[in-house]
This record gives C-alpha cells, structure tokens and sequence, in this order.
C-alpha cells in the first residue's frame, strides 16, 4: 500500500469525461441541496429565475449566479447568529467554527458539520499522499492553532494517513526550531514567508543550518510563495528539503496539490471540486491552456455553508501539459498566480506582486525579505521597492542585476531603497509586503475616512 | 502487477456499513456514547462513498483496477 502513488487510485486516474459525469452530478446535488435549505441560496437563483432542474448540461452551470465574499459577510447578520441564512443544516449539527483572516476585509464566518471537517480531512489526504507522506513520517505542525482554518486539516489528515503529528501550537521560532531537532521531524506544514523566517532564525539567531535538520518535505499553503520558483528555490535550499504547494481557502477547502513530480504547477481535486477560469474582462469561461482568469469554485461536497461558484479572485491558468504523475487531474500552470484584488495598474502597466517576488528572491545579494509600496508624486504614480543587502553584500554588486530585471519582468521603473540586513517587518503568517497608498491619498484629499 | 479490486463488492461492503451504523445510531439513542460514535463513524464512511460509492452508482467503474465489467 505504501509505494501506492495515489490516495484514491480509481478517482485520480479516472478518464476525463467520467470525471465531468462525475462532477455534473455532485453539482446539481449540491445545488438542489443549498436551493431546498438555505434562504440565502434560494433567493439568489430565484432572482436569476433558475432552479436546479433548469440545470441540464454541463454548459448551463455557468448561469449559475456567483457568490461573492462581499454576499457572505452581509448574510452574517442575518439568523442564524452568527453564519446568516446560507446555512443549510440545523444549528446543533454544526460542530466547527472558523473564520477567513480578514486579510480583504470583515472576516467571514465558516460553519462545518462534522462531516464536512471530515472532509476537510479527506481533501487533505489526496494533498499529502500525493506530496510523499506516509506513516513513518513526523510531522511538525509550527502555527497558531487558533480560529483560521490554516493546518488544522492538514493535521487531521497527516493523522488518518498515520504520521505522527506533533502541534507546534504557540512555540515561539527557536523553541519550534529546538523541538524539530530533539524529535528528528521529516516534513513541516507552514507559510512560505514562514518557512523562510525560521530559516533565518536557525540560521542567525541560533547558529544551526536548517538544511543539516531531518525535515526532507514541507508543505505551504497560504500564500503563492511555493509556486514562485525563485521563492521555492531558497526554501528547497535553506531547508535540503522539496517544498510543496497547496491551494486552499476556508470558504472552499483544499482544492489543489502539487505531486511529488512536482511538475510546476498544481493538480486540481476535480472529484471534490469544480473549478471555472472566467476570463478578467469579458466573463467567458476559459477552457484552452494559457489564458489567465479569475477562478470560480464549487466545492461539490460541503454541506452546512455549501460554496457554489465561489468567485474566488485567485488569478490561475490551466496549463497544456499533463503531468507524468498519472494523474487525471488538470494542472494549473504555476499554482496560483495572484489575486485579482492584488492586480493593479502602475503608470498604466499591470503589475502582480508575485511577479516583483519573483525578481527580488532571484537575486543570490538580496534577503528574503522586501516590501513594496505604491503611491503618488503629484498626478504621477510612484512604485517604491524595500530591499534588504545580505551581509557583507554592497549595493552596487546587484544594483544593476536588480533593475534590469525588475524591468524586463514588470515593465517598470522603480526607486529602490535598500537596507540593512534584518530591518524589514518580518511575518509569521500571511505577510502583508505590498502596499497601495494612492486610495488612501485620494481619500485623505476628498476629506473621507 | 497491479492489484485488481472489485469495486462493486468494496461498495457492497460500505453501504452494509453504513446501513449498520445508521440503525445503531437510531437504536441507541438513549446511549450517547454510542450514537454519538455511530453518528461520528458516519461521518468517515460517507468519505468512503465519496471515494467510490457515487462511481458505482454512476457505472464508471469499467477502470483498469477494476475486476468489474
């Protein structure tokens, strides 16, 4: 069983039109699941002027009205406190509370049946067989335990594949570092910005090479960080270990895995989740390889607060190749690329941070760590870049190097401060590197809050 | 070589579970620790019909590792 390659090895491999047989049924089951138990839902289709049985063909689910983040924070205040009326299940079925991090806004209330976390779980174990895990492994779990979703189902999972787990739980950096250590661990699960963070922390503060520790897999979820090669490439190095990148969100799940093939890029869990590319501009529903769009999701399984063409703004692409993992599943090409919330125009060019991350953590000079901030110089757009000089590494050894490739990678010109090693804002969760200033410039003009 | 499963029977046995646990779930209900423990086991064995069940019922089941027609 041990050498098997896949978690499930009839749904991963199925053929592609079983799998959208598949996926068209949990759909309309779903659907009629969330039409029949919450207002919310029904309302919504009602208005559209669509019930389930509308619903006939794969083609038709796109007239699905989308759910946006906005919908579900307005539905909190309405009964039942706290979820609102999208909840399909009695209260007393509920057995998990979480709720988003707030990162775009108000957070949002998540309730699970314990089915559904069971589920959580299940998506989790197709993420860590396929990424190499197995009984022998201990797994170290450095993060907060707290409301976020985070790696609480990562945890559950790495227990039904059989690893043994240990919670990290409020540990500060060193004492993680010490424990990882004492118990010899073989995988971790944290935020790339983590990852790198603790590195550091071994590296300077306790004179210990990560890279000599027993971690060989480590998986990230969180941020784009383990699909930007140049960030994956530090990690992999720091730690003598393959990083491995997740896609998951507390309003849909864990819906995509990179395999131990690691083919740049991520599978889709398509027998758990439907997944949409909706063209930026026009709304059209991108099938062909190579074209960026907005995701919309569904997760086809979840039951007390189902997520039904979820308009997610995480920007991806499906890629043209197929993996020589086996699987069936669709890759997406570099994981997730950015949001589209974190797509904005400078001077006129489209610019994604993880583009500017992946400039910045190319250069051998730099440290892991940058910020990038966006403001006004008059009418004029201004783009300034935080850089932080390992030591005994001077400016002018990758100046150049810097600019020249932030120009031919990002269209634009920056003013590049750079600074000591150790003096940038460091993050232990989801780190907060870029910064838009011009809405609150014209905000503080206008005399609004 | 690659081990032939039927699938057929792996479903047969779940839903026998499942029938199982839902009676005892229901005979038990002024025992918690045991209807609340079936009603947790539940939880697992509807992951085992998404594993597989809802193939079967589909007919998609003609797989390489399968012994089923």
């Amino acid at each position: 069983m041990l050498d098997q390659e896949y978690w499930n090895p009839v749904l991963e491999t199925l053929p592609r039109e079983k799998l959208k047989v598949l996926q068209f049924k949990k759909f309309k089951q779903i659907l009629t699941w969330a039409y029949t138990r919450s207002k919310f839902h029904k309302a919504l289709y009602d208005k559209a002027g669509l019930t389930p049985d509308d619903i006939r063909s794969f083609d038709d689910i796109k007239k699905i009205p989308k759910v946006e983040k906005s919908m579900m924070r307005e539905i909190q205040n309405k009964d039942p406190f706290p979820y609102g009326d999208a909840l399909c299940v009695p209260l007393e079925e509920v057995s998990v509370f979480r709720q988003t991090s707030g990162t775009t806004g108000q957070p949002v209330y998540q309730p699970d049946t314990w089915q559904d976390w069971e589920w959580w779980s299940e998506c989790w174990s197709f993420i860590l067989w396929a990424q190499g895990y197995r009984p022998s492994d201990r797994v170290f779990l450095p993060f907060g335990y707290n409301i976020f979703v985070a790696f609480w189902a990562g945890h559950y999972a790495a227990e039904k594949l059989g690893c043994e787990v240990v919670p990290g739980g409020v540990l500060d950096t060193q004492s993680r570092i010490l424990k990882i250590m004492e118990l010899k661990a073989t995988a971790m699960m944290a935020t790339p910005t983590y990852v790198l963070n603790m590195a550091d922390v071994a590296k300077s503060k306790m004179g210990i090479d990560p890279a000599t520790l027993s971690i060989n897999k480590i998986t990230c979820a969180g941020e784009p960080g383990a699909g930007i090669p140049s960030t994956k490439r530090r990690m992999e190095e720091a730690w003598g270990a393959k990083v491995f990148d997740h896609s998951g969100a507390t309003e849909i799940g864990a819906w995509s895995y990179e395999c131990r093939k690691q083919p740049c890029g991520m599978h889709v869990n398509e027998a758990m989740f439907l997944v949409e590319i909706e063209d930026l501009e026009t709304g059209e529903i991108i099938e062909e390889p190579g074209r960026k769009g907005k995701m919309v999701i569904t997760a086809l399984d979840r039951i007390a607060q189902p997520c039904i063409r979820f308009d997610s703004k995480d920007i991806i692409e499906w890629d043209s190749e197929s993996c020589s993992c086996g699987r069936s599943f669709r890759l997406i090409r570099g994981g997730v690329l950015g949001r589209a919330d974190d797509i904005t125009k400078v001077k006129g060019v489209l610019i994604s941070p993880a583009a500017i991350e992946e400039v910045v953590r190319s250069i051998d000079g730099l440290g892991d760590e940058f910020e990038v901030v966006v403001d006004k110089q008059g009418d004029v757009d201004r783009i300034k870049l935080k850089v932080e000089l390992l030591p005994e590494i001077t400016q002018i050894s990758v100046e150049n190097r810097l600019k020249d490739q932030l120009r031919l990678k990002t269209n634009l010109g920056y003013q590049i401060e750079y600074y000591n090693y150790g003096s940038l804002p460091r993050y232990e969760a989801k780190a907060k590197r870029f910064k838009d200033l011009r809405k609150k410039d014209t905000a503080q003009k206008e005399g609004r809050p | 070589m690659k081990t032939v499963l039927d699938l057929n029977q792996l479903n047969d046995n779940i839903l026998k579970v499942k029938a199982l646990l839902i009676e005892l779930e229901a005979s038990a209900s002024s025992f918690p620790a045991l209807s609340r423990n079936s009603k947790r086991a539940l939880a697992s064995v509807k992951m085992m019909e998404l594993n597989l069940c809802d193939l079967v019922t589909l007919g998609l089941t003609d797989h390489p590792l399968s012994s089923n027609p």
